[in-house]
């Protein structure tokens, strides 16, 4: 039987610094991981620890990806001081990812923060790949500041190649090089025009971010049933066995991390 | 139904050695603890209660390695199959607990599975209750009516044993020669106990208001914002004791060894009363305060698991009470959460 709990030996093959504390590692495990956007891998740094993370990469790239990671603690902190050709593990992947399926011949309206437009890259290649399938995609994302945004350069060029995508961007504070918008992410999701009471609603970034990117999007007439929302919890087995990750009647690591607002709504302590 | 006597018994246990190793309940003092079984000795109690440590621990260990490196290696089988005996019904109720979590609720736990395959549960009626037992409040028995192999009732001079399933049978087959017909006034006496440790455990409900599960139904939605978690927080020392002798708490901590020459990783019983139990790296914490992890601790019990598996995951086996240093009592806590004040 297979070990849900041994890591997949795993080669660094690059790291990008993308701000002061983001790093994105390229990963190449010695048996491909397949995964979709917004599902998640547990990433062990040999002889330290084990921490879920996002994939950031194309899902179409089946033997390798990318993670972007933020130094926060114990084990990231080790994930920055990694080199091109270290030695990792990997395990996944796990969770449930976005249903691109039930997103067909649907408008959608993406919203990322922070650390959240990680995951959500991962997502926009899905849609861009397939933007035919969709009726409508719209696209907000916002960070502290201009040198905290991750893939800046990335995003402008996605305005360049997919101009069917509406793509604004903003920052808590601005400084003399930053041209767009200066406000918390829920300032540039006024005026959108779509089809929210159809619409699919994304959100992924800080507690914070999703509770008001979420409260905004109801505002604007989505239903609690097409917001989805990026739980981070403290996923651990990614099984749903250790109990670490518990919301209400839903284990984060195996019914998640990608919830329907309707699945979860009722529970306390989501947005903490 | 098979009647043995104490002497082929212990004949019986010496057989199974063979096949497997046996655990039996000694009586230390006042406590009986599991042992592995060796040679017939008069301290091995079948009967009376519980044992101090929960039985979950024969097949979720408390510390187990569940990966080396990277080595894609799948767990090895035991030298042995475990044979349990003197398993009593709230231990039987955890099994099932850890059962749906470890074998039957989506992925299933190689390691568990490994442990828990192959077993002989050779369980026994309570003959006695101690005054924390309160089984029959949360619809568990002291004596028990199913998921064993064999049940083992106390009678003069030996045992009347009953087989559960296949295995059990073929077990008591497979010794015929040490087991006898049952006579009528063994099984009275056996009738005869029941009834009396019944009526022992109805003392300790009535005594002690504890609520019945029938009235457990919405205890946590209703009670959610109530002061009852902070009133019954404020002693707690935040020990885990509580979830490490409950049966059904199954909640672990992977830990890997900070020795890069031997990448062993660990999993380790967790307990859910501790700070950072769901704390993420960047700092959050759903469940900063004590009381909030006292609620997440019967919101775990009497809300999760009636909701996913249709059973309240307490087994009335007391061990909670009597380990907690700060004197917090789940009957109780029920109590205050059935009555809402």
């Amino acid at each position: 039987m297979n070990n849900p709990y041994r890591p997949i030996k795993t080669e660094v093959l690059d790291v990008i610094t993308e701000t002061s504390n983001i790093k994105t590692l390229r990963l190449k495990p010695v048996e491909p991981i397949e995964f979709r956007a917004g599902q998640f891998i547990e990433l062990t740094v040999p002889g330290v620890g084990e921490a879920p993370f996002t994939p950031s990469s194309r899902s179409s790239v089946k033997d390798m990806m990318e993670v972007t990671v933020m130094k926060v603690g114990k084990v990231t902190e080790k994930i920055h001081e990694l080199k091109k050709g270290d030695t990792v593990g990997l395990r996944g992947p796990l969770g449930k990812g976005y249903p691109l399926e039930d997103f067909r011949n649907k408008e959608i309206l993406v919203v990322g923060g922070g650390c959240g437009l990680a995951p959500l890259r991962a997502l926009m290649y899905e849609l861009f790949e397939n933007i035919g399938d969709f009726k409508k995609v719209i696209y907000r994302g916002g960070c502290k500041t201009p040198q905290d945004f991750l893939y800046k350069k990335e995003i402008n060029e996605w305005k360049k190649e997919h101009k069917s995508v509406d793509m604004r961007l903003t920052v808590d504070k601005g400084d003399p090089t930053w041209k767009e918008n200066v406000g918390v992410v829920t300032t540039i999701m006024d005026g959108i025009s779509m089809d929210c009471k159809n619409g699919i609603g994304i959100v992924c970034g800080p507690p914070i971010a999703m509770k008001y990117a979420t409260m905004k999007l109801l505002d604007m007439g989505f239903q609690d049933e097409n917001i989805y929302l990026s739980m981070e919890k403290n996923m651990s087995c990614g099984i749903g066995k250790c109990g670490h990750c518990r919301i209400g009647i839903y284990y984060a690591c195996k019914d998640g991390p990608v919830f329907k607002y309707s699945q979860i709504k009722n529970y306390h302590e989501i947005w903490d | 139904m098979h009647y043995i006597s104490n002497d082929n018994f212990f004949k019986f246990l010496d057989k199974l050695k063979n096949t497997f190793n046996v655990f039996v309940p000694v009586k230390k003092d006042k406590q009986r603890f599991y042992k592995k079984y060796d040679t017939p000795r008069e301290d091995i109690i079948i009967g009376e209660v519980r044992a101090f440590e929960p039985a979950k621990a024969f097949f979720s260990h408390a510390r187990e390695i569940v990966a080396e490196g990277f080595k894609n290696t799948s767990p090895q089988m035991n030298k042995k199959p475990l044979a349990i005996v003197g398993v009593k019904a709230c231990d039987l109720k955890g099994f099932k607990v850890q059962d749906h979590v470890f074998l039957n609720h989506d992925y299933k736990d190689p390691f568990y599975i490994r442990n828990r395959e192959n077993n002989l549960i050779i369980s026994a009626d309570c003959t006695s209750a101690i005054d924390t037992c309160f089984c029959l409040a949360v619809g568990v028995t002291p004596y028990p009516e199913k998921d064993f192999d064999i049940n083992l009732s106390s009678v003069e001079g030996g045992f009347i044993a009953e087989t559960g399933s296949e295995k059990g049978k073929a077990t008591i087959d497979a010794h015929a020669n040490l087991f006898e017909s049952v006579k009528t006034r063994a099984k009275s006496q056996k009738d005869e106990q029941r009834k009396k440790v019944t009526k022992d455990v109805e003392r300790n409900i009535k005594e002690n208001n504890v609520p019945r599960q029938e009235s457990l139904k919405g205890i946590i939605e209703k009670n959610f914002e109530s002061d009852i978690w902070k009133d019954e927080a404020r002693a707690c020392v935040e020990c885990g004791a509580c979830n490490t002798v409950c049966p059904t708490c199954h909640c672990f901590l992977l830990y890997d060894e900070k020795n890069k020459e031997n990448l062993a990783r660990l999993r380790i019983w967790d307990s859910c009363m501790i700070k950072d139990f769901a704390r993420v790296a960047g700092g959050a914490n759903p469940r900063a305060k004590l009381w909030m992890r006292l609620r997440n601790r019967f919101e775990k019990k009497f809300y999760y698991f009636p909701k996913v598996a249709d059973f309240y995951a307490c087994t009335g086996c007391g061990r909670c009470i009597t380990a907690c240093p700060a004197k917090i009592d789940i009957r109780k806590v029920l109590k205050r959460l059935v009555k809402g004040e």
